[in-house]
């Protein structure tokens, strides 16, 4: 079949971190196709290459077979291209209509915008996702679910040749997920070319022609019938490394002391009836999708938000903490960030800089001051251990590799000797040696007696690193789960306890 | 009727106005001079400009960015209408056009920087602030342009009827023009989308680097017509025309509800805004209080209406979150 879009051999970097190299896709006319991979797998990214939001380092676009290049997401939709990207993309305080049609909402100096139309207009795509909403309503009014599906009517306003869609069932429940098929499946037989993201396998084999998997930002298939491939082959090119992960030893801890409870915990950001027990030496986890409150529950935890109800008890007595300042002074806890460039490390500040920064006020209360000498002292040793590549000390640590910036965020927990260690998605956007690495420091530093809450949306690691597992989903606790590291049925147990409460 | 009631007091204009009513009200039962037409014509005259100068500031909350030169590019036009009058004997209509065309020019200046350099508003104004008061400077030599037309000064200190002046009529006018660009102009929408969420405005296909430089343009425009307004009013070209309107094109928006990040503003709250700056100023000096405490007074009102905003705003965000 010919291709109506086409990418040959596209590579990209980002700065530390290898996103893409020599991949290739083909989007057939009147079909829809799966992309598929896991997390860092490079989707999103050749997602903003082809809309024009990022500029590849090397290979080829070609639309109807000409080669193209957008300069940004305005000459995308001009040429046909609708998208609709993972992140939620939307003025709040415009209206639904307005939202949808903002690129086009008429009127010139003398002729004011004619709101009936765009109303009117608006609410035709509604009804083709049989959306019943009033086009007049504030998008900052709706649930982030029906935010998703303004945000496909507006993708679906544009007509266009070729629609993009990154994880567009994220939080829709089944029935919304029903009506968008039958209209995805209409558009196909229009001849729209339609590429479709998404971790749901079983929505995948549903409406997909053919498929793209990437592995490690490479193609681990390029463009194949989905008539060849069951449900077991798409796991194996998703994950493809089975022994590059080797899993820990099953090890059980329901006698160690409890070091973190919570009892029916709720929090200003909406969790309600959390409980966990994290104990001495252990590694829990806590899986969700995007948007289910694992990392909003981790900065509750710290102190950043307010926990309005329940207890929180740190080696068994009441904790109080009401700042990040005491979740590490007095009780000892750390957060790796997930976006360790935004919230984990100051990039335009040295390693030794960034890695000492929990210390500080540790080695400058004894001796008042502080002094570069002592916190090398400290930090010198670690930045060893963990084999941190890195010119010196000094080097700003915006110019070190993803890998290497993920070891500098560890090491400030490290050096200040934390005894609960919160770890955000630790391997987004590392290599995969450094990932194979940071597991291993991980499951030594529980051995040694530190525990760890592991939040990650990357299962396969959740499955080889966690010793139970909660399911979490929609800022409550769905499900425990002792982990077996058994992949398919830990992958099959959480999904039920996550979609359980959909209908 | 209820609900309804309810949701004028959630709009941004009603604590304002109910600032007013109430705050107005006391001062006219302990002062009744308060309400006489002479009083009223001078709260009006100085409302008219504010408000002008208000909205220009506004405009640029409305895309979440700061213009601090505001005052140097209303001074600018102001001084430029003086000379072309006095020095050119251009006659007073086609000197206020080129007056807001140098407005328009000095805006566009603004934000064509700005748009290509991506570099913040606030810094890229600070430094045209200089240049343009410069400018300013080099052309009067500090010296005031004295000779003003009888009619341009007319159109500044007569009424059209007791107690409204003329200067009501273009402040209205901008008002209204305003509010058309605002809510039923392209350019407008795109304004306050840009500063609602600019990521997402652009992948909708708009164009955020236009959007900035026109809504500077239309900023400065707005500030060369309060200039052009305070020459009729003061009957001369004074050098130091806008030196002294950076607090209150602040001030006058946030009162009225604007978010400092951008993408909500309100025309009628900034213009109750300086209604309230206005009448506590006129307070001030009908208690005979000395006039060093309007500017304790406004600083206060703004880390007020400020703190009020950020309560609200962050009520919003939380909303937002709510699954």
């Amino acid at each position: 079949m010919k291709s109506l879009l086409e990418a040959q051999k596209i590579s990209k970097s980002f700065p530390g971190v290898k996103a893409l190299s020599d991949v290739s896709i083909h989007l057939a006319a009147g079909s829809i196709h799966a992309l598929l991979g896991e997390n860092g797998a490079g989707k999103s990214t050749l997602i903003k290459i082809i809309t024009g939001i990022h500029r590849p380092d090397s290979g080829e676009l070609l639309l109807d077979g000409k080669p193209f290049h957008f300069n940004g997401p305005r000459e995308a939709i001009a040429a046909g291209i609708g998208v609709v990207h993972q992140e939620r993309n939307l003025i709040p305080r415009f209206s639904i209509g307005e939202n949808i049609l903002l690129d086009r909402l008429g009127g010139s100096l003398l002729k004011p915008i004619d709101y009936d139309s765009v109303y009117q207009e608006a609410k035709h795509w509604l009804d083709l996702l049989e959306l019943d909403l009033d086009p007049r309503t504030q998008v900052s009014q709706l649930s982030v679910a029906k935010m998703q599906l303004v945000e496909i009517a507006k993708a679906l306003s544009l007509q266009s040749r070729v629609l993009l869609l990154d994880e567009p069932t994220a939080s829709l429940t089944s029935h919304e997920t029903v009506a968008l098929f039958s209209l995805l499946k209409k558009l196909r037989n229009d001849g729209v070319s339609i590429l479709f993201v998404s971790h749901k396998l079983e929505e995948v084999q549903e409406i997909c022609d053919t498929v793209t998997v990437l592995r490690d930002g490479r193609n681990a298939c390029d463009s194949q019938p989905m008539t060849n491939l069951g449900r077991q082959d798409l796991v194996r090119l998703m994950i493809g490394r089975n022994e590059q992960i080797p899993n820990a030893d099953l090890r059980d801890h329901s006698t160690a002391e409890p070091v973190l409870e919570l009892f029916e915990v709720a929090t200003e950001l909406g969790h309600a009836n959390i409980n966990l027990t994290l104990r001495k030496g252990e590694i829990l986890g806590i899986y969700g999708l995007v948007g289910a409150g694992r990392t909003e529950l981790a900065k509750s935890i710290i102190g950043r938000y307010r926990v309005t109800q329940g207890d929180v008890l740190v080696n068994g007595q009441k904790a109080r903490i009401n700042s990040v300042a005491d979740a590490i002074d007095t009780y000892s806890i750390g957060y790796v960030s997930e976006d360790r460039k935004q919230e984990g490390l100051i990039l335009i500040h040295s390693v030794l800089d960034n890695a000492s920064i929990p210390i500080w006020k540790r080695l400058a209360a004894r001796f008042g001051i502080l002094t570069d000498k002592d916190v090398t002292a400290a930090i010198s040793p670690l930045v060893n251990m963990l084999e941190v590549r890195t010119p010196s000390l000094q080097q700003l640590v915006g110019l070190l590799s993803g890998g290497n910036q993920q070891k500098i965020s560890l090491i400030k927990w490290l050096a200040a000797n934390v005894h609960i260690l919160i770890v955000d998605e630790p391997s987004v956007g590392i290599d995969i040696k450094t990932k194979a690495y940071i597991h291993e420091l991980l499951r030594k530093l529980s051995d040694e007696g530190t525990s760890v809450l592991l939040i990650t949306s990357d299962l396969p690691e959740m499955v080889a690193l966690a010793d139970r597992i909660l399911a979490m989903d929609q800022y409550r606790v769905k499900g425990e789960i002792v982990n077996s590291r058994n992949y398919d049925e830990m992958s099959e147990k959480i999904m039920g306890y996550i979609h359980s409460s959909k209908g | 009727m209820n609900a309804r009631i309810l949701r004028y007091l959630q709009s941004d204009w009603a604590g304002p106005f109910l600032i007013i009513a109430i705050g107005g009200g006391a001062i006219a039962l302990l002062k009744p001079t308060f309400l006489s037409a002479f009083n009223i014509q001078v709260l009006l005259l100085a409302i008219s400009v504010n408000a002008v100068i208000a909205l220009s500031q506004m405009i640029i909350i409305g895309i979440g960015q700061m213009n601090l030169s505001v005052g140097a590019i209303g001074g600018l036009a102001a001084i430029s209408f003086a000379g072309m009058m006095q020095v050119w004997e251009l006659p007073p209509l086609i000197a206020a056009i080129l007056a807001l065309l140098i407005g328009f020019g000095g805006g566009l200046a603004n934000g064509f920087i700005i748009a290509r350099t991506g570099i913040s508003a606030f810094v890229i104004t600070l430094a045209s602030l200089s240049i343009f008061k410069g400018i300013n400077l080099g052309i009067t030599k500090a010296q005031p342009f004295y000779h003003i037309p009888d009619s341009v000064k007319a159109f500044g200190n007569t009424v059209m009827f007791d107690p409204i002046p003329w200067l009501v009529l273009p402040m209205v006018v901008t008002v209204l023009l305003v509010f058309y660009l605002l809510t039923r102009q392209r350019v407008g929408r795109y304004i306050l989308a840009v500063g609602g969420n600019l990521h997402a405005a652009e992948l909708s296909g708009i164009s955020v680097k236009s959007t900035i430089m026109w809504a500077h343009a239309i900023s400065g425009i707005l500030a060369a017509m309060a200039g052009i307004m305070l020459v009729a009013r003061l009957q001369l070209g004074q050098p130091s025309i806008g030196d002294d309107w950076l607090i209150l094109s602040f001030a006058a928006p946030v009162i009225g509800g604007a978010v400092l990040a951008g993408g909500h503003v309100s025309v009628a709250g900034t213009v109750l805004g300086v209604v309230i700056v206005a009448i506590i100023t006129q307070a001030l000096v009908l208690f005979e209080i000395d006039p060093f405490l309007v500017q304790v007074v406004l600083g206060g009102l703004i880390l007020w209406a400020v703190g009020i905003n950020r309560l609200r705003e962050v009520r919003f965000q939380k909303s937002l979150k709510r699954i």
